[in-house]
């Protein structure tokens, strides 16, 4: 598969804000639930529905919602599936398989992209309540060919084996250094436990982050 | 080894298949775009043991996007034809839909396909089973064992009554989940009678000739495409039932069918390391010589299928002593089947010799590391046989000096840091080098580059990247120039991505595939008046950079392209192979390690963090030292997770798995880490194959889990003979 990354309309949130608080789960939530709010549910007009092919059509349609949001800097309309998590709103239906899914339950952070700049598990967030978000995932961080400064710091310093956790770890990596959680390799570990390496890369994702995050 | 100059072997390289893996590019198995694909998900049987009377799938199948619900009472029977030589343990394999057995809590009993991976989901959730329970039987050491295995030299029992130092030391040991992080998947069509697979496996030759044996098809009927394997560990060394349930379902709707597992499912049927119970009596004389060691083990298997591991061998070979008895039994219980985890039967016999060694060292008041020199074999005394390389006392020294071993105090609770007691420990580790007979083809373009192919696979170690550093060398080309790929059955055939012997095996073929490539241009040039090289002996021709010239004279030479151009050919092309030595092997072949941790213990809760770990490897020689270092650390994480976090805990009552998901069964995260360092003895070992190389990716992980457990008892006094280590222990 071919996955043809949009162009950038806008860039992706790197660092501009570094004083951002870190998203707690409880804070998440309550955002997520004021955006999902203002959603109107069961809109089927316009946009792209991707509640399923011909049959579920056909049949009584799942509950489904229109949604609005911004994914790597394309604005996207769809109605989608109210079931739909954001991660399988990008693997199954935006074609954008960088976003993994290890435990589809907020566990392993293999998910993680950035919500309005703010790191989330991508498996946790109803697709719905995302109206009006900015989404970065893994293939919206480079600029072109120019790999972010992270993604290049993972290929030097060798922080990763399969690669299966490695765009949530890069993700999660960004959300920290703008967060300002790199101060000591103590503090990016703490920081950085929410994303699981089996492969056990840890050593070397701390020396990545640290680095970048020192070039800044 | 290679005539050839080695620019790229030995070289700390990034990974050649880096760009695509930061920036999610790489397709794994759920990934492929398959047009037309529905998606599957697999109902999971909620007994432990008993059958299924009765299914309603009316509520499933009415929900919109619903195309098929498939189980036992619908499905089609299937050939399930035997399977010699595939990782099929001894017994009956799960035959999927094929009747209304349950064996084990979690069992597929039926598979919800729909246009919608949500449909599918809730599907599943819908379809009502009835069952007919037992009680199931899941404790170890409640159930009847099978007949043992045994092995006997000398009179072990007896050489035990008259020894004047006796250990006698219980071990437990936690089932271990590989829980790679990315689940099992399987995607399936079907072309009229041809099947396409693209799935999770460390072995495509090994899903394609089940799903062959499985459906009664021909091999060739069958292709298997993984190019990228989100970690495996072990679990994708075998095609589990899923992958036979994606097919079916596929073949049934004439849809392809996605089907990916939850993360719970991870433990229900994809393989995990038993547990075990393993008593080991050691006695020795005051000066700490060895004299006998009696093994009994007992681990896990499945009630339908017998899974045994090397667990026997370390407890034969490690140390010198004349008298060695064991006996390994095998214990049916209503459970999945086991299969081979991160250094598979080592790992477990590791850490119980060398914590029992621990604990001699204590008894007898020497130091672990002299003891172990004390005891050290000058030959393999299982087989007579000599080492091909052993360099353990060079691990010890060098380990030992890099530490800063004479620093420790040897007596327990000795050395505090405020409330954090603080200890050292270390421990030997052993692993055999396995290879097996590979295949790979390569062809050399006009345009002076390479393409070289073999059906192998890459779960994270390298194999892309060191593969192309073989084939760069033997071909004389930049890695720039060279492209690997792998994971398709339509390659050439390998063995298992598993064992450690990728890099003998697969890179042994590559090596000759390689330089049949390159003989064949030398061939050329030196045959060809036109040719600067025109009449030089083969063997005084070496490549470099594309450019072929002469030994001695690198000015009298040309390049391949010219070559390739001035001769007409589009490209040079060879399949190469590698097979072991056939006979009765001449050496015994094993990598070794000696390991050391540090850890700190929080003297009233019971807390440990490992503090640091140092391994020092003689794994013959380094091919990719930066992802060579990159394994050897990623070995030590999951050797801390052994140690002191990983434990698939099973309610017997009903047989359930209570902690199957990545909340409960803990795993280290980046905090459980501290500073680790890996150090690879400089060296080949010659006789082992032509790359001189004896394997890693097993022996790094063990002596880790040990190493912490000496280190433990160093610091608190407390000996821990279960694993993993909790603060409940130390309390």
């Amino acid at each position: 598969m071919s996955t043809e990354l949009p162009e950038l309309a806008a860039p992706p949130p790197t660092g501009a804000g570094g004083s951002s608080p870190a998203p707690t789960r409880r804070t998440f939530i309550a955002t997520s639930t004021v955006v999902g709010g203002a959603v109107v549910a069961g809109s089927v007009v316009g946009g792209t529905s991707l509640i399923g092919g011909e049959e579920a059509a056909a049949a009584e349609r799942p509950p489904s919602s229109r949604v609005s949001l911004t994914v790597n800097g394309t604005r996207r309309s769809l109605t989608v599936d109210n079931r739909t998590s954001l991660l399988d709103l990008l693997r199954e239906h935006l074609g954008l398989t960088g976003s993994k899914k290890g435990c589809n339950a907020g566990a392993c952070g293999a998910c993680t992209v950035l919500v309005d700049g703010h790191r989330v598990n991508a498996c946790l967030t109803l697709a719905v309540r995302l109206e009006g978000a900015e989404v970065t995932t893994i293939e919206g961080l480079a600029e072109g060919e120019q790999l972010h400064p992270l993604q290049q710091a993972f290929i030097d310093e060798d922080a990763f084996q399969c690669g299966y956790c490695t765009p949530g770890q890069i993700v999660s990596g960004v959300g920290c250094i703008q967060e300002g959680h790199t101060g000591s390799p103590e503090e990016i570990r703490e920081w950085m436990s929410g994303n699981i390496c089996r492969c056990g890369c840890y050593v070397k994702i701390v020396r990545a982050v640290r680095q970048t995050a020192g070039r800044k | 080894m290679s005539p050839q100059p080695q620019a790229a072997v030995g070289a700390p390289l990034s990974r050649v298949d880096g760009r695509l893996k930061v920036t999610g590019k790489a397709l794994y198995a759920a990934e492929h775009e398959v047009e037309g694909s529905v998606h599957a998900v697999i109902v999971d049987a909620n007994i432990g043991r008993g059958r299924v009377t009765s299914i309603d799938s009316a509520a499933a199948e009415a929900l919109p996007g619903v195309v098929k619900v498939l189980h036992h009472r619908n499905a089609p029977k299937l050939p399930y034809r035997d399977n010699a030589g595939s990782n099929n343990p001894p017994g009956r394999r799960l035959r999927v839909f094929q009747d209304d057995r349950v064996r084990f809590h979690g069992q597929p009993v039926a598979v919800v396909v729909a246009t919608t991976l949500e449909a599918a989901q809730h599907g599943a959730s819908l379809v009502k089973v009835g069952y007919d329970a037992e009680q199931p039987s899941t404790d170890l050491t409640e159930a009847e064992p099978d007949e043992p295995t045994r092995y006997a030299r000398g009179d072990a029992e007896a050489a035990l009554r008259s020894a004047p130092v006796r250990l006698d030391l219980t071990y437990r040991t936690a089932r271990n989940h590989h829980n790679p992080m990315e689940p099992h998947a399987t995607i399936a069509r079907w072309d009229g009678d041809q099947l396409t697979v693209w799935d999770k496996t460390q072995w495509v030759v090994g899903t394609q000739t089940e799903l062959a044996a499985v459906f009664g098809l021909e091999t060739d009927a069958v292709r298997v495409i993984s190019p990228f394997v989100g970690g495996g560990f072990g679990t994708a060394l075998r095609c589990w039932p899923h992958v036979v349930v994606a097919a079916l379902a596929a073949r049934e709707t004439k849809r392809p069918v996605k089907l990916v597992l939850s993360r719970k499912q991870m433990y229900l049927g994809t393989g995990f390391r038993p547990s075990y119970e393993y008593r080991l009596r050691l006695g020795s004389d005051r000066r700490g010589r060895l004299a006998a060691a009696v093994h009994e083990l007992d681990a896990e298997t499945s009630s339908y299928e017998t899974f045994t591991e090397s667990v026997l061998a370390a407890g034969q070979m490690l140390y010198s002593m004349p008298n060695v008895t064991q006996r390994y039994r095998t214990v049916p219980l209503d459970l999945p089947t086991p299969l081979y985890m991160r250094g598979p039967g080592f790992q477990t016999a590791s850490f119980v010799i060398e914590s029992a060694m621990d604990e001699l060292a204590h008894k007898l008041g020497v130091d672990p590391i002299e003891l172990r020199r004390r005891n050290e074999p000058n030959e393999d005394e299982s087989s007579g046989l000599p080492f091909s390389t052993r360099r353990l006392r060079e691990c010890y020294a060098v380990g030992a000096r890099e530490f800063g071993w004479d620093r420790r105090d040897p007596r327990p609770r000795a050395t505090r840091e405020g409330h954090w007691l603080i200890g050292r420990g270390m421990a030997a580790g052993v692993y055999d080098t396995a290879r097996m007979p590979a295949q790979a083809r390569a062809r050399l373009d006009a345009d002076g580059t390479a393409l070289v192919e073999a059906a192998a696979t890459d779960m994270g170690p390298g194999t892309y990247t060191s593969q192309t550093q073989v084939a760069a060398d033997a071909l004389g080309l930049t890695v720039r120039s060279v492209t690997f790929r792998l994971g398709d059955s339509l390659y050439p055939p390998t063995p298992p991505h598993g064992g450690s012997m990728t890099m003998a095996s697969v890179g042994s073929a590559t090596l000759d595939a390689c330089n049949r490539v390159r003989r064949q241009a030398i061939e050329l040039a030196v045959g060809d008046r036109e040719s600067p090289l025109y009449g030089v002996g083969v063997d005084d021709v070496v490549v470099r950079n594309g450019r072929l010239h002469v030994k001695n004279d690198p000015t009298r030479g040309e390049t391949y392209r010219r070559l390739l151009a001035r001769n007409d050919r589009t490209h040079l092309a060879a399949d190469g192979s590698f097979a072991p030595p056939s006979g009765p092997e001449r050496h015994s072949f094993y990598g070794y390690n000696a390991t050391f941790a540090e850890v700190a213990v929080d003297a009233s809760l019971g807390l440990v963090r490992v503090r640091r770990v140092l391994g020092v490897y003689d794994a013959g020689r380094i091919i990719s030292p930066k992802l060579a270092d990159s394994q050897a650390l990623g070995g030590m994480v999951g050797g801390i997770g052994t140690a002191l976090l990983e434990h698939t805990v099973t309610d017997h009552r009903d047989g359930r798995i209570v902690n199957a998901n990545l909340a409960d069964y803990l795993v280290p995260v980046n905090a459980d880490i501290p500073d680790l360092k890996a150090i690879y003895l400089d060296g080949e070992d010659r006789e082992a194959d032509p790359l001189g190389v004896k394997g890693l990716g097993e022996l790094v992980m063990i002596g880790v889990a040990p190493a912490i457990a000496n280190a433990v008892f160093n610091a608190t006094g407390r000996r821990v003979r279960e694993l993993p280590i909790t603060a409940e222990a130390l309390l």
